[in-house]
């Protein structure tokens, strides 16, 4: 008897079939101080058509990742100079969306849901099989953008549709349950205008009594509260048309 | 249930340069000096690095105890000599090294 490795030299074709949605020559950075897992998956997701970073410290990673704009992140949670799930959390507190997948041999339910709620978007125990880990990969990369992570960053703020939580700068903006809606929508309409009625038909229901001041108090609370949270956001009015959200102020990563 | 044996060409394509395996011959020899020596911290890396490792290189046997050992490690609970002479002879069967005979 022997493994099923699918491997993708031994088995390109057959691979690039069952993967033909996921996206090719995706950019991917892989933070693994294990050498020869390292060089594993450097050559599985080369084979597949993707363009690999390895690196070993979570320092670099941090700087690998202001300076590229990675589609997928492999983290090991056993680093060298530091814990996996201090460098996911730091990365997602600059603003870093890309889908993160976590590599541990950690096997306990409360490591692997500690892992998730940092921010982390799976989780592979060690030792994995190769094509598990390909096919995790890819059904990260196959997710749209708008579902990968449910978190939208605006500069230094991130909005998180699971958390129910806006985050300036790494701290928790406590908004009223109409604002965060209110910000979400704008969030995932970042740069562009939102009519008026969109914002009353997801704020309010048919038998709300929504008076003709109701959205710009709501927008004017939220304006204000943004402030006060120091995000380098903008939230601006067009009269007769909408408003729109726009990051006013680079992310500082 | 029965694992898998991985065959030479499976082992051949997960480590193509014989890069594990020249490291799995390291790590039997680190382990038989750390055990004599009682040096626990060392020995608990390499063992840490063989559970996360082995199995996905097709050495579930070596894997299995190395996780064994690890999860006492982790659990603050002590290592038997016992179970330190299974991981080498998993290491020994694996490189097709004669196992000592004292």
């Amino acid at each position: 008897m022997t493994l099923d490795l699918g491997h993708a030299e031994g088995n390109a074709a057959a691979s690039k079939d069952r993967l033909q949605a996921a996206p090719s020559q995706a950019r991917i950075l892989v933070v693994e101080d294990d050498d020869d897992i390292a060089a594993l998956l450097g050559r599985e997701l080369r084979g597949l058509g993707h363009t690999v970073d390895l690196v070993r410290y979570a320092e670099d990673a941090l700087f690998a990742a202001r300076g590229n704009d990675y589609a997928l992140m492999i983290v090991d949670l056993g680093l060298p100079d530091g814990d996996g799930l201090d460098l996911v959390r730091e990365l997602r507190r600059r603003t870093v969306e890309a889908p993160i997948l976590m590599l541990t041999a950690r096997r306990r339910v409360e490591d692997r849901v500690i892992g998730l709620t940092s921010g982390a978007d799976d989780y592979l125990v060690k030792p994995f099989a190769v094509p598990e880990v390909r096919a995790r990969v890819s059904a990260l990369l196959r997710r749209p953008s708008r579902l990968r992570g449910h978190r939208i960053a605006i500069a230094n703020m991130v909005v998180d549709s699971d958390a129910l939580e806006a985050v300036v700068d790494g701290v928790s903006l406590a908004l009223p349950r109409k604002q965060f809606q209110l910000l979400e929508l704008l969030a995932r309409r970042k740069n562009h205008m939102t009519p008026k009625r969109m914002i009353e038909e997801t704020l309010y229901g048919f038998d709300d009594d929504v008076t003709a001041n109701s959205i710009e108090a709501q927008i004017s609370k939220l304006r204000r509260a943004l402030k006060a949270a120091g995000a380098g956001v903008a939230l601006e009015t067009r009269r007769g048309i909408g408003y729109r959200l726009v990051g006013s102020i680079q992310a500082s990563n | 249930m029965r694992r898998p044996t991985p065959s030479a060409a499976d082992l051949k394509l997960l480590d193509p340069d014989g890069s594990f395996q020249g490291r799995l011959e390291d790590d039997r020899q680190a382990i038989a000096q750390l055990s004599d020596s009682g040096n626990l911290d060392e020995l608990r890396q390499i063992v840490h690095g063989l559970a996360g490792a082995a199995g996905t290189f097709g050495y579930g046997e070596i894997g299995d105890v190395a996780i064994e050992i690890d999860d006492r490690f982790v659990a603050g609970e002590a290592v038997t000599a016992a179970a330190i002479a299974r991981l080498l002879a998993a290491l020994e069967q694996a490189l097709g090294t004669p196992e000592k005979s004292a």
